[in-house]
């Protein structure tokens, strides 16, 4: 296991605390990553959306240490756009640029590609998805699960071989998020998938429960969901996050 | 997430983005040597005539982008009217419409990456002195590509006033807007970090 911890895509997580201010978000969490398919599952505030920040490199831990694939990825950001990608729960928020060709050629250039090679691979990702037509489309045209796409291939465009995703599904209807799922099940990178939601992770490798900053549960999805669901019920109305 | 920039295809989206800012200032000066209504006039009709080049959906696109700019148009006439010549605002009207209109154009048909690399291109004597110009470039793009989000959010806060509140919208909106902004500069930050911020970003 050791040995397969440093190869390309896992993910070391070991003694790591996050805090924001006085609330303390995990709490020396030590975690190694390495299935193909992880869900992250917890309920409101239990430190879900920290966990995937962290492992992204968009935060750094107040202790502990996180690699990725042997990177730190806080503080070498031009590995770690490498190794890692995300895909944020709103697509307002990760959507930098007015038109889709744009905002996935940004990625390549980031990663040393030129202007015209970069828009070649902006292409080619449109035309893996069938959506060769919405390279000069302005991103403000687009619906919601359109813009939800556009932040998948942009993100699948620079190769990372750990996808995070945070609530991907939040807002979108059935049959998008159906087609959505297909494409996300399809790829080959390691997909780290944070949500509330027990469906979502179904077919999973392992799951991990998160509650108040620590693991709750950690193995196959089943049991782990279980155990949460049942959890869940047995909260009363006076344990709701409101 | 709302833009400037126009769906529909026309011929100008394929000029060079330098040759076309170059365009705009000269046009833009020319504007302020322009001294007669007729004139003036004139100019207007010649941006017009730019903006049915694509045809009329694009015309109705580019009016729909000067609506923040009636209050302008109507305060500058009606100063002058009080003054007693209202010749002259209706001439500071037409060529603020016509500026106006004539940057849009721009901004509407150019991609932001090709903005960018002018942008950059213009601040070259500035990295000559060891400056490092890539933060400032992306700033200056970013401020155009953001204006148009900032006001939909101030709209929709406007909205959210107006469903619960038979007054007016007061001042108080003014503090949540400007933390709504903040907000959203935090988003696009994290959106940057999340790809490699600005390093190694556009090499020359």
């Amino acid at each position: 296991m050791t040995v397969q911890a440093v190869a390309d895509g896992s993910i070391e997580i070991i003694g790591v605390t996050c805090c924001f201010g006085s609330r303390v978000a995990l709490r020396d969490l030590t975690l190694t990553l390495s299935e193909r398919r992880i869900g992250i599952i917890g309920r409101n505030g239990s430190g879900k959306t920290t966990l995937a920040r962290l492992v992204a490199g968009l935060i750094a831990p107040d202790a502990g240490t996180l690699h990725v694939g042997g990177v730190d990825v806080h503080a070498d950001r031009k590995a770690a756009i490498r190794k890692v990608g995300i895909l944020f729960q709103n697509p307002d928020h990760q959507i930098i640029f007015p038109t889709v060709e744009e905002e996935l050629a940004f990625g390549l250039r980031q990663l040393g590609q030129t202007k015209s090679d970069a828009r070649k691979g902006a292409h080619a990702m449109l035309a893996r998805f069938g959506r060769e037509n919405w390279h000069d489309r302005s991103v403000d045209s687009l619906s919601q699960g359109q813009r939800h796409l556009v932040c998948l291939m942009a993100v699948l465009a620079m190769q990372p071989s750990v996808i995070l995703l945070d609530e991907p599904f939040s807002g979108l209807d059935i049959p998008t998020t159906r087609a959505l799922r297909g494409y996300l099940d399809s790829l080959p990178a390691m997909l780290v998938h944070v949500t509330h939601d027990p469906t979502a992770i179904s077919g999973y490798d392992r799951a991990i429960w998160l509650d108040d900053g620590r693991v709750a549960g950690d193995g196959p999805v089943a049991e782990v969901l279980e155990r949460y669901l049942a959890a869940m019920e047995g909260a009363g109305d006076a344990d709701a996050d409101l | 997430m709302l833009t400037l920039t126009s769906d529909i295809r026309t011929p100008y989206h394929g000029l060079r983005a330098g040759v076309k800012l170059a365009a705009l200032c000269g046009a833009t000066v020319g504007l302020f040597w322009l001294q007669s209504v007729a004139a003036m006039a004139g100019g207007v009709a010649a941006v017009t005539a730019l903006y049915l080049v694509p045809g009329p959906r694009f015309l109705r696109d580019g009016l729909r982008q000067l609506k923040p700019l009636w209050v302008f148009v109507a305060l500058v006439i009606a100063w002058h009217a009080v003054m007693l010549d209202a010749m002259a605002g209706v001439t500071i009207a037409l060529r603020l419409v016509a500026a106006v209109a004539l940057a849009n154009l721009v901004t509407m048909t150019t991609r932001f990456d090709d903005l960018i690399d002018v942008v950059m291109w213009l601040l070259t004597p500035l990295r000559r002195l060891g400056l490092n110009t890539v933060p400032l470039g992306f700033a200056i793009v970013l401020v155009v590509r953001f204006i148009p989000v900032l006001m939909d959010k101030a709209s929709k806060l406007f909205d959210a006033w107006r469903a619960r509140s038979a007054r007016r919208v007061g001042w108080q909106v003014a503090l949540p807007i400007t933390l709504g902004a903040i907000d959203d500069a935090e988003h696009v930050a994290e959106a940057l970090r999340a790809r490699g911020g600005l390093i190694a970003s556009q090499e020359a």
